[in-house]
């Protein structure tokens, strides 16, 4: 177990270290740099733009520097916990996240619970009762939320919230909250904003997760044991718990590492419609203007939950399910 | 000791008693229990001697009370420095309607020949943090950080230079100041005019502490590894902004000082207490205590507006959001209004007379087909369908309310005829076509052109679409390709775009004293003939020579009219530049004065009914001096909570 285990964070400074040049590479392909972005905005506004100033810039920046130097520059203060600077915003990327990232785990850990029970009820459901009309209809729900464009959904709810409720439409919190200190009346207010985006990035997920868990639970359900368990009158309900339904949860535990990105990616989206002050709208538009160091250290950030999210999830998959074995590279 | 300053005190407060009465300056009760508490010294001690008495008769304004908190949108935090657009204290300013030149940070100016500027201060003005406002501030821009290599490694703005020489700076006593050239500098006073401005100020008191000059090396070093900075001068350049609003501890002289950091997501803006202006009754301005920008996705921001959650909004708002914005005035009270727009032309086509290749270039040079295109767009029929007809077409030139507007600058070769444009192209010798009608070029191919856009809206693939089904009937085929704002222009200054569509001059307000610097090959930015902007932008180092004599002339009116101090000869000049525009077509104007919807809250006074959206001259509300708008009934006042 320790082999493996120092095994696979061995495994994990290779794949970081490959993710931070294919990131750096990409955020860098399109043409220009961020002084390119920076012109053409101060020009749709109508100021002059001296070109030998932004020369001064670009040198200042280190933009005249060749993208191995730029990388190097950019790794070697990874390693020492400095993230870079942020051109767009003038300020250490540490400082520009802030706050932000504490609220992206927030909205992403209650998504995922979001998307547990609720498809975890269902799921069974469906199993159970196989082609009814109770299956047929929740399903039908699962694959209207797998469908719909999550900000078309974000936009309908927004909306309605707004019209029905009279929550302020976007954002995590009501406007007089912000930049304010957590209190109980900031935490109820970001109770009421946060079931929008919840719903609308867990409905993707959610049916997607009660499909899974209804195919292995009918998996499950037509083997023998259950059926003599049930001959040998157990209960019903301890007949689907104790057995079939551990072996099912296997999806939910190895999606852990799946769902991170997934949720992450697909939140940032939603936090754009939305307006949510977490991470996603940030990192986009870092993208954007080629705000590269910006860019780059979020992009680390995520790949790091990943690979540490998919590590976490094998481990707890070996624990749950003995059947699994260590070091799959041993047995082939 | 003691006992002086008590005696002292006394004095100060009998004296200031007795100024309160003879000029009857109020302020804020905000800041009247600050000054109680002895946060604060009092009003007449916070405003300059003579401050500047806002003209309510003249521009139609009621007298306000002061209070609230005016709420508005922004997408981005960076907007943070829209607060400098709207408070729009500059040291002189466009007056509204005439868009002539006033002082007002200045207590008054001189331009003597167009050459020699003399700035007197206003005694007694103080920054936000309450430090006087001298000479020395201006004294130590020029020469600590303008004429400082380090700080600025290619010397002083380019507008600080005319043919490349500085001018001559001379402090004539403590409050005022002079700068002289060789040559007369037209570009001067409508820079430290602009909505985003030359600063040629800083509060140096605040600044002196990151200059190697003023602060031992040690200390600054400090500074240096705590800002996370390269060196000191990279530390310099980010504290003293004096227009983004990114350093909440920078003094300013707005209206408004930022009280939030830049990351944040709601930017807060307190009154400044030392604000220079004042209402005839004395009132210190502005009226309203606080602003809060809240920032949501662009996207967003007309459905915010909608449900009433913004008091004043114009950005990011469109004209298509009009209906969607009215439908909200049932539920929230507010109304929406529409300003005009001050550009030349909302778009316009720009075909490019500096394309890579040889065939297309030469007939893009050739006017009779630049006239025939023109020609051949249906303006009527993109007004209706897309501005339902509110816009005003024709070419891309000054607007009417400009001094010098004469119609046929908007109508010449703007009529639709195809017949006369099918004429033209025959005339060029582009007789031959092909099987679907398309007019063949000399070398053989068929003339298909690609207009390029940026991609940023549907507005212009919607009238790309429009303009393809009329130019198909002279023979031309369009196709229209979308790209990113940046990869758009720098095909276009390479050389590789046929065709491109962006909005028009900037300035369609023009008067003879405004720079005619839009209409002439000057700058690289300009997409009709970008190597021959930079020819002339870089001094004849990068680009190419102007071969079309009337662009050669446009570029010797420019010189001409930089080196005309006298107003009657400038307005020959312009109207000579007007002239041979119209004449030539370099860009193909389609519509212009698209309206642009304001939100404005039923509680909120003094905002214009009718206004021009500009943004130079203009800064957007700015010239409409926000600091005078108040609220007849206050909202909750988020600063007492």
């Amino acid at each position: 177990m320790l082999s493996y285990l120092i095994h696979r964070i061995l495994i994990m400074i290779p794949t970081l270290f490959a993710i931070s040049i294919i990131t750096f590479v990409i955020i860098q392909l399109p043409p220009g740099d961020y002084l390119s972005t920076y012109i053409a905005e101060l020009q749709s506004q109508g100021e002059n733009v001296d070109i030998a100033k932004i020369e001064a810039l670009r040198a200042q920046y280190g933009l005249d520097k060749s993208m191995v130097e730029q990388y190097c520059f950019w790794v070697l203060g990874l390693l020492q916990g400095d993230l870079g600077f942020s051109f767009e915003y003038q300020l250490p990327v540490s400082e520009v996240v802030g706050d932000r990232l504490l609220l992206t785990l927030i909205l992403n850990f209650t998504t995922i619970i979001f998307i547990w029970l609720v498809s975890f009820p269902i799921g069974i459901y469906s199993a159970t009762h196989q082609y009814s009309w109770g299956d047929y209809g929740l399903t039908f729900v699962g694959f209207i939320g797998l469908a719909t464009p999550n900000f078309l959904l974000a936009l309908i709810l927004l909306y309605f919230a707004n019209v029905w409720f009279g929550t302020s439409i976007g954002g995590l919190m009501d406007p007089i909250y912000i930049d304010q200190p957590w209190s109980t009346a900031k935490f109820l207010s970001i109770l009421e904003h946060l079931w929008v985006p919840v719903v609308v990035i867990g409905t993707s997920g959610t049916a997607s997760m009660i499909r899974r868990l209804r195919a292995n639970m009918l998996d499950e359900l037509q083997k023998q044991y259950v059926i003599t368990a049930k001959a040998k009158g157990l209960h019903p309900l301890k007949a689907l718990i104790k057995y079939p339904l551990r072996t099912s949860l296997n999806p939910f535990i190895a999606d852990i590492g799946n769902m991170l990105p997934q949720i992450i990616s697909g939140s940032a989206i939603v936090s754009m419609v939305l307006s949510l002050p977490t991470t996603g709208p940030m990192l986009i538009s870092a993208l954007q203007s080629q705000d590269m160091y910006l860019a780059g250290s979020f992009l680390i950030f995520l790949a790091l939950l990943t690979v540490v999210g998919m590590f976490l999830s094998d481990l707890a998959l070996a624990w749950l399910d003995p059947r699994i074995r260590l070091g799959g590279g041993a047995s082939k | 000791m003691n006992k002086h300053l008590t005696l002292f005190g006394y004095l100060f407060v009998f004296i200031l008693s007795f100024a309160n009465c003879a000029f009857g300056y109020s302020e804020s009760p905000l800041l009247s229990k600050m000054v109680k508490n002895g946060k604060l010294p009092p009003v007449e001690s916070r405003l300059p001697q003579t401050p500047r008495v806002i003209d309510f008769a003249g521009r139609n304004l009621e007298i306000g009370k002061f209070g609230g908190t005016l709420k508005m949108l922004m997408a981005r935090a960076k907007d943070a420095r829209q607060m400098t657009v709207y408070g729009y204290a500059r040291l002189l300013i466009y007056k509204p309607k005439t868009f002539e030149f006033q002082p007002d940070i200045l207590q008054s100016f001189d331009v003597i020949q167009g050459k020699k500027f003399i700035f007197n201060l206003r005694p007694g003005h103080k920054w936000s943090d309450g430090h006087p406002f001298t000479a020395e501030d201006f004294r130590y821009w020029w020469e600590d950080v303008a004429n400082n290599p380090k700080l600025s490694p290619v010397g002083p703005p380019k507008v600080m230079k005319v043919d490349g020489k500085l001018p001559q700076f001379r402090i004539l006593d403590n409050l005022s100041i002079q700068y002289e050239w060789e040559k007369p500098n037209p570009d001067f006073l409508a820079a430290l005019a602009g909505a985003s401005p030359l600063y040629i100020y800083r509060p140096a008191h605040y600044m002196r502490q990151f200059h190697e000059n003023f602060t031992a090396n040690s200390e600054l070093q400090k500074l240096v590894t705590t800002a996370k900075q390269r060196n000191w001068a990279a530390l310099h350049n980010k504290m003293d902004n004096l227009y983004r609003n990114d350093n909440i501890d920078l003094p300013v002289l707005q209206p408004w000082v930022c009280i939030s950091k830049s990351s944040s997501n709601r930017l807060r803006f307190k009154r400044n207490p030392f604000f220079h202006r004042i209402d005839p009754k004395g009132q210190q301005l502005p009226y309203i205590d606080e602003f809060i920008f809240g920032i949501a996705s662009n996207k967003l921001i007309s459905a915010k507006t909608g449900t009433g959650e913004v008091d004043l909004q114009a950005r990011y708002l469109r004209f298509d959001d009009y209906t969607f914005l009215k439908k909200g005035e049932d539920r929230s009270p507010y109304s929406t209004r529409l300003w005009t727009t001050a550009k030349g032309s909302h778009l316009a086509l720009f075909p490019n007379l500096n394309h890579k290749n040889k065939v297309l270039r030469s007939i893009m040079q050739d006017v009779r087909f630049r006239r025939a295109l023109s020609m051949a767009v249906n303006r009527y029929e993109i007004n209706q369908v897309i501005y339902y007809g509110l816009a005003i077409e024709g070419n891309n030139t000054v607007l009417p309310e400009s001094p010098l507007y004469k119609p046929y600058y908007r109508s010449k070769w703007a009529q639709l005829n195809l017949k006369s444009a099918n004429q033209l192209l025959d005339d060029m010798g582009l007789i031959k076509r092909d099987s679907r009608g398309i007019r063949l070029l000399p070398d053989g191919n068929p003339l298909n052109l690609i207009i390029e856009t940026a991609g940023e809206s549907t507005e212009q693939t919607d009238i790309l679409e429009l303009i393809h089904d009329s130019w198909l009937k002279i023979g031309i085929k369009i196709y229209s390709k979308p790209s990113q704002r940046n990869v758009f222009r720098n095909r276009i200054f390479s050389g590789e775009t046929a065709i491109s569509i962006w909005s028009g001059i900037e300035n369609g307000l023009a008067s003879a004293n405004s720079s005619p610097a839009e209409f002439a090959p000057t700058t690289q930015q300009l997409l009709q003939w970008p190597k021959w902007g930079q020819h002339f932008e870089t001094g004849g180092k990068a680009g190419q020579i102007p071969n079309d004599p009337f662009a050669m002339e446009l570029l010797k009116l420019y010189r001409d009219w930089r080196a005309e101090p006298v107003f009657a000869k400038r307005k020959d000049i312009w109207e000579k530049v007007l002239d041979i525009h119209t004449e030539q077509v370099y860009s193909i104007g389609l519509i212009a004065g698209v309206l642009q919807p304001v939100v404005v809250s039923n509680n909120l006074k003094n905002v214009p009914i009718k206004g021009i959206y500009n943004w130079n001259p203009g800064a957007h509300f700015g010239i409409y001096s926000p600091d005078t708008f108040w609220f007849k009934t206050l909202p909750k006042n988020s600063m007492e909570r």
